[in-house]
């Protein structure tokens, strides 16, 4: 009976084989005239975060739709892989769910490269997982250095070579440059700071830290919030009681928006600011006018949405999305041409089209885009160490929840 | 600011966050003291209120904090919000026992606990749905008023807490001592076998206690939204959990115990915040919850009613 159970199972597994082959066959029948190439865009859209995210990722849709429009990149038709990585009950970004979209990326072949993520603390748990998959992501906002440290690359990336590549500088300046900017144009001589105790908050505090005691500013404290926490008065009458000439906060929106409406009633005088956490739409949003009159933000890059070389790009986001663009918009519209750029590289240089391949043209490319020339170190930095200050100034020609002119650019902050 | 105005300014932000506790950790304690039954959707029960609260001064005009009102308008809006809100948050948790509950009652073990939690995560995700999992900046009629004495300020918004706070214990005191209704929730939760066989009807009983301790997360929910001028589907987690943790530590089942552990919360939280560090306070808070629950199992004020057999 033995060989007649084998010759069975072997005419089943004949079977599946040829309606697997006719599957992909008919799958591969509907891409017949173009070939495909797949973008991960990994951003939470759940959460706290979401209205940030969303022009993050219709920055990047742009470039894409544009490719597309005039019949992709060398051929290649690009398909955009859009994954959530907030959850519900995280309430804002999700590092598990990051690590959970990416790996989803990496089972399919297709993708070659992602945007994203937002945040770094996604970013952490993402950049390991990348690295073993030799596949680059380009990240408009996220700006932990840890994760690009050569010194932390056993950690975020094993196999060594620059996977988390960025189009905005990192804490490393945003914060240190921030400091520089409170004593020198603010004045301020003592500071108390605070942070959100996530990944990105915890560090660009603490960066911000570092560079004001090096600078000479007095540090009367440093306290964490816990993010799902209601009520900050306690931290603000502590501080109230300090009477620093200012207050810095690391940390993103969801923590942000209620501090900024107690501080508003607790401390309405003392000078408040915070890293790009605070500059944008869900800050803007939540927080809400008359309590974040006079914040800082910063961005880690050039302000972007009112240079000359944008206005064509904020028309278009402005036509197709009805809302107008932030920063972070349009350094996700570069990262995707870089990404767009690298596959035509690999395209033309006839080599295949693969992960590793897309990356090795990431890690060489000098693409000109909206921000002037994009390159990046062999750790995935770009080299433009530009940090924006901006402030919110109540406008109301414009509507409340118009970023571009309710937030209000200064200046670039001094470098050290 | 002096020492003793911090100190003072601390105690006032720890009473406002402990009233507020005490609001929601009244509605666990009530249900544990009927039947026995840790109501985890009261969390967001307390959230859904909020966004009621919201709503409901929407739908009569208001928007953002741009339009404030004084004196006896402020008041009648704030009462007809309170009537409202009060009202659906009742008849939410009526409807949670009668949905959920009851079809467990006499179900022995775990499974009516878990289901709370379910109907708990079931509201969260509505809410997430249908409103949206930005923070809302909450719709509030109220004047910033404030008084300065020294470097210490009190707020109206503070002192409308305290007021309502206040009257809605001394009005759930007077209905449990006083009232007939009371009496029978007293009996039920000393012996229900007894209290049943003496003609309470039981039902009614339960319906009553989850229709009072919901319309209580209401109007916590509501105080809530004017005292920190916003909501979001995610408020009802760490609020409970703190309450929660202020009914075990004042003695579940204790009315009485239930207020005295939400202020005793609050006041942690603001010293402790002050005096360690803000990043410990949930650390403070849960050690202390360990050692009352390891030296005085029944909380500091015990079990108002003898233990069942």
């Amino acid at each position: 009976m033995r060989p007649f159970q084998l010759t069975r199972r072997a005419l089943n597994a004949a079977a599946i084989a040829v309606a697997a082959i006719a599957a992909a066959g008919g799958f591969g029948a509907a891409f017949a005239d173009q070939k495909v190439v797949k973008i991960g865009i990994t951003l939470p859209f759940t959460g706290a975060d979401a209205e940030d995210a969303n022009l993050i990722k219709n920055g990047a849709m742009i470039a894409i739709d544009e490719a597309n429009a005039q019949g992709g990149i060398a051929g290649y038709k690009i398909v955009p892989v859009v994954y959530d990585d907030g959850t519900a009950t995280a309430g804002q970004y999700d590092p598990a769910q990051s690590a959970t979209n990416t790996k989803k990326l990496i089972s399919d072949p297709l993708v070659v490269a992602n945007v994203g993520p937002q945040m770094s603390g996604s970013g952490k748990a993402m950049s390991p997982i990348l690295s073993e998959a030799e596949m680059a992501t380009i990240t408009p906002s996220s700006t932990n250095p840890d994760i690009t440290d050569p010194r932390m690359a056993a950690q975020f990336r094993p196999k060594g070579k620059a996977v988390y590549f960025r189009t905005v500088t990192t804490d490393a300046y945003q914060g240190p440059n921030m400091a520089n900017y409170y004593k020198v144009k603010l004045n301020v001589k003592k500071v108390y700071i605070l942070d959100d105790s996530g990944a990105y908050g915890v560090g660009l505090a603490n960066a911000f830290e570092a560079q004001a005691k090096k600078i000479g500013l007095e540090v009367l404290g440093h306290d964490q919030l816990d993010p799902k926490e209601a009520d900050y008065t306690t931290a603000l009458t502590k501080i109230k009681a300090l009477n620093p000439d200012a207050l810095y906060y690391g940390g993103v929106a969801q923590a942000g928006v209620k501090l900024a409406k107690q501080a508003a009633e607790t401390i309405p005088n003392m000078i408040k600011g915070g890293g790009d956490g605070v500059a944008g739409g869900s800050f803007l949003k939540g927080g809400g006018f008359p309590a974040i009159e006079g914040w800082y933000g910063t961005n880690a890059g050039p302000h972007l949405t009112e240079s000359p070389a944008a206005a064509g790009f904020v028309k278009t986001f402005q036509e197709k999305y009805k809302s107008t663009p932030s920063d972070y918009a349009i350094t996700a519209y570069d990262g995707a041409k870089v990404i767009l750029a690298a596959v035509a590289e690999v395209a033309k240089s006839g080599k295949e089209m693969n992960r590793a391949n897309v990356r090795e043209a990431i890690q060489n490319s000098h693409v000109e885009t909206l921000q002037g020339t994009v390159a990046f170190d062999q750790n995935g930095d770009i080299l433009d160490r530009t940090v924006s200050v901006f402030q919110y100034r109540h406008d109301d020609k414009y509507p409340v929840d118009d970023i571009t002119h309710q937030l209000k650019y200064l200046e670039a902050a001094p470098q050290s | 600011m002096s020492h003793w105005d911090v100190l003072l300014q601390q105690v006032i932000n720890g009473v406002s966050l402990g009233a507020m506790y005490a609001l929601l950790a009244l509605g666990f304690t009530m249900v544990y003291g009927i039947i026995e039954l840790i109501n985890f959707a009261h969390f967001n029960v307390f959230m859904v209120g909020s966004f009621i609260a919201m709503w409901t001064l929407e739908a009569m005009g208001f928007a953002g904090q741009s339009h404030v009102l004084y004196g006896l308008p402020l008041i009648g809006i704030l009462l007809a919000a309170f009537a409202v809100t009060m009202l659906g948050s009742g008849i939410l948790g009526v409807a949670i026992e009668r949905l959920a509950l009851r079809p467990l009652r006499g179900v022995p073990g775990t499974a009516p606990m878990i289901t709370t939690i379910g109907m708990s995560y079931i509201l969260y995700n509505i809410v997430l749905l249908g409103a949206g999992a930005d923070s809302k900046n909450y719709t509030n009629p109220m004047p910033k008023t404030a008084w300065e004495f020294g470097g210490v300020t009190l707020r109206l918004r503070e002192v409308l807490l305290w007021t309502v706070a206040l009257l809605l214990m001394l009005a759930l005191n007077y209905f449990v001592r006083r009232t007939k209704m009371g009496k029978a929730m007293q009996a039920m939760a000393q012996d229900q076998e007894a209290a049943r066989m003496v003609g309470i009807d039981v039902d009614r009983v339960v319906i009553i206690t989850f229709f009072l301790g919901s319309a209580l997360a209401g109007a916590a929910g509501l105080i809530f939204g004017l005292y920190y001028n916003y909501t979001s589907y995610l408020i009802g987690y760490t609020a409970g959990l703190r309450a929660f943790t202020a009914a075990v530590l004042g003695g579940i089942g204790n009315i009485p115990g239930a207020m005295l552990g939400g202020i005793m919360i609050g006041l942690i939280e603001s010293l402790g915040g002050q005096y360690i560090a803000v990043r410990w306070t949930d650390i403070i808070i849960f050690s202390l919850l360990v050692l009352v629950l390891v030296f005085r199992p029944t909380g500091l004020l015990g079990r108002a009613a003898p233990t069942k057999s």
